[in-house]
């Protein structure tokens, strides 16, 4: 079943352009979505999320003074973080695959690449419902487990030792990466 | 609660959150998101494209603004570089959803154009300017999806013009 009522979810939309804040909320609506806040940037929404228990997070990275990679942090590791479990979408132009990979290694859930449309809206919130992810706490790194399928038989990279070690994002090429090459990506 | 337990070795903990969505969120129904849902939201972002065309003029007023000060300084200009970057980022973003394609690819490039150009000479300057002109046409003669022919032939145009700039 990939059908959801949204209504009872509370969204935060962070964003420091209004026209994409209102797109989003827009889109949110049309969804079936009762309950949409809105902060400019990753402070602003830190304050709000004190006193509004946000069910999802949707982020822009670029703002200032916090921008978006700061304020998952904040939210993951702070030691005041009011929800540091909260599911988060990092809403982006960039989309380069460094890029995708800082976002996961800072704790974000989901990706959305810009332009945006209901359907890769949805597909991310979807996705959220669908696969609840354990969160792992291993060196410098809180956040969702960045490994989403089982696989008994891998023989790859212990990244999760490594990070006890370096605490590091993983680099990658500069190349603009698709929403389905995003997808693809964090899917493993 | 969440609960903790160590499911790996002593330093890697493996927590499990409560699944706080779960609880709020009911599958089918009245008020579902199926796809006839899906295609209203699409259509709700459709009716919002006039006032992307209103919108955008502001960010097309302050690119120029943003490249005539790099002008006048003869490339000189971090703050305005930035500034540039960041409108034309803003254009990439936004124009795909409300059916402009070509604002998102010529924003993108742009974007990758200026990304590490710190200090852009004249002929560097003239490309800069040619992309902004594209965008301001493209807007004006409200050009949806992939512009048609006319589409094809701007875009061409574009990349000779930004290959005689790019590094090799």
């Amino acid at each position: 079943m990939s059908n959801y009522n949204l209504e009872r979810l509370n969204f935060l939309i962070v964003d420091d352009n209004k026209h994409m804040r209102a797109l989003v909320k827009s889109i949110l609506h049309a969804l079936g979505v009762k309950n949409c806040v809105e902060a400019t940037d990753g402070a602003d929404a830190f304050k709000e999320l004190r006193h509004y228990p946000a069910d999802v997070i949707i982020c822009d990275w670029s703002m200032s003074p916090l921008d978006g990679m700061d304020f998952v942090r904040l939210v993951r590791t702070g030691k005041d973080s009011p929800n540091p479990f909260v599911p988060i979408i990092m809403l982006t132009g960039h989309t380069e695959m460094n890029r995708v990979m800082e976002a996961r290694d800072a704790g974000v859930h989901e990706f959305l690449a810009k332009p945006i449309s209901a359907k890769s809206l949805y597909a991310r919130v979807r996705s959220i419902i669908e696969r609840p992810r354990p969160f792992i706490r291993a060196g410098m790194y809180f956040g969702p487990d960045r490994r989403r399928r089982e696989n008994p038989n891998y023989k790859g990279k212990e990244r999760r030792k490594e990070n006890l070690e370096s605490g590091g994002a993983e680099g990658g090429g500069a190349g603009e990466l698709s929403q389905d090459e995003v997808s693809a990506l964090l899917n493993g | 609660m969440s609960e903790e337990n160590g499911q790996e070795d002593a330093q890697v903990r493996v927590i499990t959150p409560p699944h706080a969505l779960a609880s709020k969120v009911r599958a089918g129904g009245p008020g579902a998101v199926d796809p006839a849902a899906l295609e209203r939201a699409e259509q709700v972002i459709t009716n919002m494209a006039d006032d992307y065309l209103n919108w955008v003029q502001e960010d097309l007023r302050l690119i120029q603004e943003a490249m005539d000060e790099l002008k006048s300084s003869g490339g000189d200009n971090q703050v305005a570089i930035s500034r540039i970057f960041a409108v034309s980022h803003d254009i990439k973003g936004q124009g795909g959803s409300f059916g402009y394609d070509l604002m998102t690819i010529v924003g993108n490039d742009l974007c990758r154009l200026i990304e590490y150009s710190d200090n852009p000479d004249a002929s560097m300057l003239d490309v800069i300017q040619v992309h902004i002109d594209t965008m301001k046409l493209i807007i004006k003669n409200e050009m949806k999806g992939d512009g048609g022919p006319e589409g094809t032939r701007l875009l061409k145009g574009l990349e000779m013009v930004a290959s005689k700039v790019k590094p090799s």
